[in-house]
């Protein structure tokens, strides 16, 4: 039952990183788009979503839009893609801003040297300042990966039986405590090898 | 044939004018070295010319094609063509730091189309002999002294087969042991015939390499001539106060 549980957990997790990321990437371009009214709408989007709870987040896209007049119907999810859209949402914010950041680092210079070799703007991008700001952004986005491990957990809240909430349940119903510690020791666990893992490709781009 | 054209070429920040009407014309083959005080417009000068500082006023010509007439600039696709006939070097080097300096050689002609990797690799080879780097071409800029990134960031401008260089202070970000090597390299480039506009403080490179010296002042060039009438015989008050501040600075270092 637990691994069921770790299923959801490991699910959520994979589904968040890989679409919050680009999106995340995405919303950086916007941000720093020259159409003003595109990256104040972006930044205030930033804003709402790093400025509300995640679990206030969660119930409104899975109970709340449901009552929304007129498209409410249209609205309905499940459980599990409410909560992957949530936490995409909620990431791709963080992440743009770290993007941003990451970007606001890269020398002026380097985009000089681009234009005088004849670089188009997008080989630019592609090319010369996104492998940079990687370099300069992965501790951050290591930082990101491992709050969301616990921040999955918060999926129970509107009823994903992911680890946290087979763990709650077994606690209630055999009145022993291990199953909390059980659940301490996977988190701690996939905090672990990700910090492994970030750290290993954090080498792979010293330069 | 004028490799370099400009005339009555006007740029202003705010209520700064930067530059307030500066023409010169480099002829193919000529060297012409750029002093000055700073803030004196030398750099924003040789920025306009490849794009990076656009102007107010005037006119711009690379090899016979206009890049600014009469303050009008050409359709930006077609000034990035322009331009990149013209080989930039900077203070500050400017290196692609995430790779190694064949890459950072290769980097643009293959994606631009004008070679393929292989004879882009054979052409970044001969070109890091040519400045005395044949051994660094799988180093990574950050394992390089000043002088060698900045004899690599020459040698990468060289890889579009500019029609001119220019040169922005390219010795002033070294240590001073490390600006020789690079202006030997610069003194090759000179024997091979290359159009070059240089700006430096390197007085006595200026004077040994120039065809011509430009001292430019407050936005305009005050005087320009031979480095012999230049730099032997100052002509104007404000020229030979500010060549004693280099004579002073070199006794004192």
């Amino acid at each position: 039952m637990l691994l069921k549980g770790i299923g959801f957990t490991l699910a959520l997790f994979a589904i968040t990183i890989v679409t919050s990321i680009p999106l995340g990437l995405g919303l950086t371009f916007l941000a720093n788009s020259r159409i003003k009214p595109v990256s104040l709408l972006t930044r205030a989007y930033v804003l709402v979503m790093r400025g509300t709870p995640l679990m206030l987040q969660l119930f409104f896209f899975y109970f709340g839009l449901p009552f929304l007049p007129y498209v409410g119907k249209y609205l309905i999810m499940d459980r599990f893609p409410a909560a992957c859209l949530t936490f995409a949402l909620n990431y791709a914010a963080y992440f743009c801003e770290i993007f941003r950041g990451g970007l606001m680092s890269i020398d002026k210079g380097q985009y000089e040297a681009a234009r005088v070799l004849g670089l188009s703007s997008f080989q630019t991008t592609f090319r010369i300042v996104l492998p940079q700001m990687v370099k300069v952004v992965l501790p951050a986005v290591a930082n990101e990966a491992i709050t969301l491990v616990k921040d999955t957990a918060l999926a129970s809240a509107i009823g994903i039986s992911d680890l946290m909430h087979y763990t709650r349940s077994l606690v209630n119903s055999r009145a022993e405590v291990t199953p909390f510690f059980f659940a301490a020791v996977f988190y701690l666990l996939f905090t672990v090898l990700l910090t492994r893992l970030f750290s290993r490709l954090e080498e792979k781009f010293k330069f | 044939m004028e490799m370099l054209k400009l005339i009555n070429v006007t740029k202003s920040f705010g209520t700064n004018e930067v530059l307030r009407g500066v023409s010169l014309s480099v002829r193919r083959g000529e060297i012409v070295a750029v002093i000055g005080p700073s803030g004196s417009g030398k750099s924003t000068m040789l920025r306009a010319c490849v794009g990076l500082e656009r102007v107010s006023g005037g006119t711009i010509e690379l090899a016979g094609r206009a890049l600014v007439r009469d303050g009008v600039y050409v359709r930006d696709r077609e000034a990035r063509d322009i331009c990149s006939r013209t080989g930039m070097v900077f203070q500050h080097f400017n290196l692609f730091p995430h790779m190694n300096v064949r890459d950072n050689l290769c980097l643009a002609p293959v994606l631009r189309g004008l070679l393929d990797k292989k004879a882009a690799a054979e052409r970044a080879a001969e070109l890091l002999y040519k400045v005395g780097l044949a051994d660094k071409a799988d180093a990574m800029p950050s394992e390089l002294s000043g002088g060698q990134k900045q004899r690599v960031a020459i040698a990468r401008a060289l890889m579009l087969s500019p029609d001119i260089m220019l040169f922005d202070e390219p010795t002033s970000a070294l240590d001073p042991e490390l600006t020789g090597e690079v202006l030997t390299v610069m003194r090759g480039l000179a024997a091979d015939n290359m159009t070059m506009v240089i700006v430096t403080h390197e007085i006595a490179f200026a004077r040994d390499i120039a065809d011509r010296v430009v001292f430019m002042d407050g936005g305009v060039i005050a005087l320009s001539g031979t480095p012999a009438e230049i730099l032997e015989d100052p002509p104007t008050e404000r020229l030979r106060a500010f060549l004693r501040t280099f004579s002073r600075s070199a006794q004192s270092a």
